[in-house]
């Protein structure tokens, strides 16, 4: 049936430029200017939805955000986005529309047999009904309400659309383009100030795209020519001011056609011109499709040129819907009201007698009759006749948007004179115009927006005022005239009566909720589900809060409102992630060798946010089979290492000396120009933070690593210090992480390796001894050469500016390629220090003491350091703590796994252990699994066999307790 | 053994510019950047010898004829040009850098509304003018932008960040003109 038709004339339609879109499969044709709500109802389709719990059908409700039953999913494939009002959706060729929660189509739904056993589904129906029997009962039964009762589903493609956020600052911003908006931004734009508009709309305008009448028209289009015309002002559309956080700043998400853009806004000050929006009447059934507000109905026939077939009746408790009774009637539609109040104002009834519009007072509605559509509505009071209808159209009055300004935590006030809730405040730098206020009328809202934008201005600190904001020419505004004392929330209705459209609570469940003691607002909220949902209670929460207080015998002020929380509307994950997804989710950091790496066989591994070398392809085809072949090349040869993740931190000035002496536990006051020494620091807990070599490079300057994964943290460290503790020190820190690269020459051939790239320099042992630094003049840059060895054979470091390690590289690869030298990655890097027994990034998990790691002979005695006092405290010297260990396998035939717990051997296996294995590695020179590990007492039980456990995988192996240092105990590697 | 040449290479040698209608991003290499820092008011004097008038505030930069001086800190400056500075005394803490940043040139009317995509720093023109520079973070990474032009910036970001920051500038060109 059709209960809309489009007029000839009218609306905002481009009649001309006709749109095709799909509506659950079937092709539709609507206008430019459409909605997808609109373009439904010109194609007859008063049926959209089914509910949430009783799958009864739905038709619009509203013409705005507040809409609670007209949701679709828009869009297909990786592209479609579900639970979108329809009155949101601007109409474009091709659109695609979906219905939900109904099978197979909302005007025929097998679902609806839900509502044979709608009794069952009062207030707190999951809760009587799901917990139980069993402890699990609600895991059981959850799949199956999903299935039943509920809205869209989101895709679980990925998502298609592209979505980002975009910064932006402003003096002044106006959330809400109706006159109240519009006039606050034409008088800051005017004064010069910086303004952005946001309007959740696809057009600006408000309340005025529904009105009729060429002179709103006129003001409206000149005020926003001449705000086009600033320069200072921005004008965003589709963009929905979601949430107001600390400092002004104030999340807008704003639609556009291949995404959604987050616009963060800074903004000195902000005027909300939100507006208000209507209340629906609670009646039987006053949810059949054709009941609307009467506020939608009036945009649907000023706006989209659509007007009931031939009756409609009005159902209102004050003024504001007659302007929608007069404009229906002057459209040739039979208009009958039915007013609560007993005598509505002179004026209004003889503009209406003029308009031969009926008028039953004292007569709110009882029922309404119908199917899918609606047929007729019943009239409660003494008139209790029945009349004939094709749309009902309810005011109940109107709740400011008053949303935005709670979210600081300011709540709303009662206000008794228009029976809704007002800001109870605006946080510093915020203003409030219009009806957002309870000022309800255009004249009203056009003064309070000019008013705000002084106000904003002087806060701002904008001395020249702006021209005054010229008013449309229209007579002053009226009376609202709601009926206060009328008891417009009746609990006594018989039948369903919603108050939540959106959750399907009805006025009983309320009352259910009463008697059974659920009597806080907050309480009712979540024992009914009221308010929650897509819509938040836009169109029900006052009418449920003053049903509540009714029955509790209070004043709504005395009841109280729940907590307005963002958004305002609802967002979309993706929104909020923005373009931060794959790849570009984090940062990945790259060595400046990762394009030789990536060109030349390498297969990378993430750590932390660096891509690593992880293995060769002349290795091996697995990183089981690589890393042996790798590490056989470095103890047998020699092998070059990208090490240029390593922390690097230039260090300079007169005290850098004495700095780092109090850094580091061990002496650096006294290092030589040319030496490296191998340091540990602590931080101020006395536990491990971090070790590396350093090298003085001048006496006023040193060059200190650091691990990869502690590179930032140290650097901040070295910062606080000298910042906050020591401001005497004339030192200062720069990252050299980026700025040096390296690579780690390792094996016993390395020194004739070296020689081979660098004739020209002196690289014996005696000019370059163990631990020895020198920087050297070669390819046009610094190379810096340290003789430095992780792995535990003789080995150096060369370093040298980024710019140039991949040439440096390259040239030592091809010197020495006589010797066999060919690239080694971080699993064989990390195996060969396990073999020598170095401690690396998984020992110093800032758990452990330098006691703890075998390290504490290296503290100096005398001097202070970072971290000292608390070393020695008797619990982080206590014999018992977890120490490291080295660990040999003791059963060939099985394997080693990192993490295992560790039992001594009489031991039940169970709980934490008396440790735990940290690394683990095949070992080429034991030629069996060997691990380090921290175990209770540590080297105390070295010797003793004990067991591995890896619950994980059921597994269980035999270990013994060893010397962590398997290889070159003496160091004669080292120093060859 | 011939002298070797050792030849510089960046880290965005693997990618080409970004050009569309309204913007472009590309690198801009071959600068010299040189960290120089020092205590009180005795290493001021030095520099300003070697690369002309010193910033007076933390945060503002000057144009000399051969250096581009930012004042990154109170006792900190980079500066940039195409040598590093000569003859600088003791007192001056001079560290090279010049690998460790890349130069990223973002251009067009779009440059400024790609940037507020980028980092949360206020871009309009009336406000971040040329000759203004900002220390900010693109992509969670540090970076320095220097307004060079109307609607012309400089961003210099970290080496090895520099692939991910130009691929999330990039994605962003492409979002805003697709």
């Amino acid at each position: 049936m059709t209960a809309f038709k489009r007029l000839d004339t009218g609306g905002r339609i481009d009649r001309s430029r006709t749109l095709t879109f799909t509506y659950d499969g079937q092709r539709l044709f609507g206008q430019v200017g459409d909605t997808l709500a609109s373009a439904l109802l010109a194609n007859g389709k008063m049926v959209v939805g089914r509910s949430f719990k009783y799958h009864r059908p739905r038709g619009f409700l509203s013409a705005g955000i507040e809409e609670a039953n007209g949701l679709f999913t828009i869009g297909e494939g990786n592209r479609a986005e579900p639970n979108i009002p329809g009155t949101m959706v601007p109409l474009v060729d091709g659109l695609v529309a979906r219905s939900q929660n109904a099978w197979p189509s909302p005007a025929f739904d097998l679902m609806a047999v839900n509502s044979l056993a709608a009794p069952l589904f009062g207030a707190g129906f999951y809760y009587k009904t799901f917990m139980g029997p069993f402890k699990k009962s609600w895991m059981f039964y959850e799949p199956f309400i999903r299935k039943a009762a509920g809205m869209g589903k989101a895709d679980a493609a990925k998502d298609g659309a592209r979505h980002d956020v975009e910064y932006g600052f402003c003096d002044v911003l106006v959330v809400g383009s109706g006159p109240a908006g519009l006039a606050a931004a034409l008088a800051a734009g005017r004064a010069g100030a910086k303004v952005i508009l946001a309007e959740q709309d696809a057009e600006p305008g408000g309340s005025l795209l529904s009105e009729s009448g060429d002179t709103l028209e006129r003001w409206r289009a000149a005020t926003l020519a001449e705000l086009q015309a600033l320069a200072n002002v921005t004008l965003l559309v589709r963009a929905t001011a979601q949430g107001i956080y600390d400092g002004n700043q104030v999340v807008v998400s704003q639609h556009l056609a291949n995404g959604q853009l987050l616009h963060v806004v800074r903004a000195r000050t902000i005027i909300l011109a939100t507006g208000a929006l209507e209340r629906p009447l609670v009646f039987s059934n006053n949810d059949r499709p054709g009941v609307m507000l009467a506020s939608a109905l009036r945009s649907y026939l000023n706006r989209f040129a659509l007007a009931p077939a031939a009756r409609a009746v009005i159902a209102t408790n004050n003024d504001s819907a007659y302007a929608t009774a007069f404009a229906l009637a002057e459209a040739g539609v039979a208009v009958t009201i039915a007013e609560e109040r007993a005598v509505p104002a002179g004026d209004l009834l003889a503009q209406a007698a003029a308009l031969g519009i009926a008028i039953f007072p004292n007569a709110g509605i009882a029922d309404t009759l119908g199917g899918n559509t609606l047929k007729a509505v019943r009239l409660k009071g003494r008139h209790s006749v029945t009349i004939e209808c094709d749309v009902l159209a309810m005011s109940g009055g109107w709740n400011p948007a008053v949303h935005l300004t709670s979210h600081g935590g300011i709540r709303p006030r009662y206000d008794e004179a228009i029976a809704a809730f007002v800001p109870g405040g605006f946080a510093d730098g915020q203003f409030g115009a219009g009806a957002m206020l309870g000022h309800f009328g255009l004249l009203a809202a056009v003064r309070d927006g000019e008013g705000a934008a002084r106000s904003a201005l002087t806060r701002c600190g904008i001395s020249k005022m702006p021209a005054a904001v010229e008013p449309p020419a229209v007579r002053d505004d009226r009376a609202y005239g709601i009926a206060v004392a009328a008891d417009p929330f009746a609990v006594t209705v018989p039948g369903k009566a919603f108050v939540d459209f959106q959750h399907d609570v009805t006025a009983k469940d309320i009352k259910v909720a009463h008697q059974e003691g659920y009597h806080s607002v907050e309480h009712l909220k979540r024992y009914t589900t009221l308010g929650m949902a897509t819509d938040q209670g836009k169109t029900s929460n006052v009418n449920a809060l003053a049903m509540m207080a009714a029955l509790r015998g209070l004043t709504p002020a005395e009841a109280g409102t729940t907590t307005f929380r963002p958004p305002f509307s609802p967002l979309t994950v993706g929104a909020l992630a923005g373009r931060s997804v794959g790849r570009h989710f984090r940062p990945t950091r790259r060595s400046p060798l990762h394009d030789w790496n990536a060109k030349n066989g390498c297969t990378f591994i993430e750590a932390g946010p660096w891509m690593r070398a992880w293995y060769y392809d002349w290795a091996g085809a697995t990183p089981q089979e690589a890393y042996v072949k790798e590490m056989e090349l470095v103890r047998k040869g020699v092998g070059l290492a990208d090490v240029s993740t390593l922390g690097k931190i230039d260090v300079q000035g007169p005290d850098a000396a004495e700095f780092l002496n109090r850094v580091y536990v061990n002496g650096f006051a006294k290092l030589p120009v040319g030496k490296a020494r191998y340091g540990v620091m602590l931080n101020d807990d006395g536990l491990v933070l971090d070790d590396g070599t350093t090298s003085r490079i001048s006496d006023t300057q040193f060059y200190m690593t650091t691990t990869t994964a502690q590179a930032g943290e140290v650097m901040s460290w070295l910062e606080y210090l000298l910042q906050c503790h020591w401001t005497d020190l004339k030192v200062h820190v720069s990252s050299l992480t980026d700025e040096w690269g390296g690579m780690a020459v390792s094996g016993p051939d390395s020194r004739k390796a070296l020689q081979l790239a660098f004739p020209d320099a002196e690289v014996s042992t005696e000019a370059l001894p163990y631990m020895g630094v020198k920087d050297i003049s070669f390819g046009g840059t610094t190379v810096r050469i340290l003789r430095l060895s992780f792995s535990g054979e003789l080995a150096y470091e060369v370093h040298c500016p980024a710019n140039f390690v991949t040439a440096l590289w390259e040239h030592i690869l091809k010197a020495a390629a006589p010797l066999g030298i060919k690239p080694y990655g971080l699993e064989a890097l990390a195996s060969l220090r396990i073999e020598k027994g170095h401690v690396a990034g998984l020992e110093l998990d800032h758990r452990n003491s330098l006691d703890d790691l075998g390290l504490g002979k290296m503290a100096a005695k005398e001097k202070p350091y970072i971290g000292k006092e608390l070393r020695l405290r008797e619990n982080m010297q206590a014999p018992e703590r977890w120490s490291l260990v080295g660990l040999e396998l003791m059963e060939p035939e099985k394997k080693l796994r990192g993490g295992s717990i560790l039992f001594a051997a009489t031991d039940e296996i169970k709980g934490h252990g008396r440790g735990y294995i940290t690394s683990v590695t095949w070992s080429t020179e034991l030629g069996k699994f060997i691990a380090l590990g921290l175990y209770n007492g540590g080297l105390r039980h070295e010797g003793e066999e004990i067991t591995a456990a890896f619950p994980l995988k059921n597994e269980q192996v035999k270990l013994k307790i060893v010397s962590p240092h398997f290889i070159d105990k003496e160091g004669a590697r080292l120093h060859a | 053994m011939p002298e070797v040449m050792l030849a510089a290479q960046s880290p965005l040698e693997s990618v080409s510019a970004f050009t569309a209608r309204d913007i472009s991003i590309r690198e801009e290499a071959g600068f010299t950047l040189t960290q120089v820092a020092g205590f009180g008011k005795a290493f001021e004097r030095p520099l300003a010898a070697a690369v002309g008038k010193l910033p007076a505030k933390v945060g503002a930069l000057q144009v000399n004829e051969a250096f581009t001086v930012f004042r990154t800190g109170p006792q900190q400056f980079w500066c940039v040009g195409d040598v590093p500075p000569q003859g600088l005394p003791g007192e001056c803490l001079v560290t090279p850098l010049t690998s460790s940043r890349c130069r990223i040139r973002v251009e067009g009317a779009l440059a400024r509304r790609l940037l507020a995509r980028a980092a949360a720093i206020d871009f309009d023109a009336r406000s971040f003018k040329p000759g203004h520079f900002a220390m900010t973070g693109i992509h969670h990474t540090p970076v320095l932008i220097h307004c060079v032009g109307d609607n012309a910036f400089h961003i210099y970001a970290m080496r090895t960040f520099a692939l991910a920051v130009w691929e999330w500038l990039v994605d962003a060109g492409e979002g805003m003109v697709a």
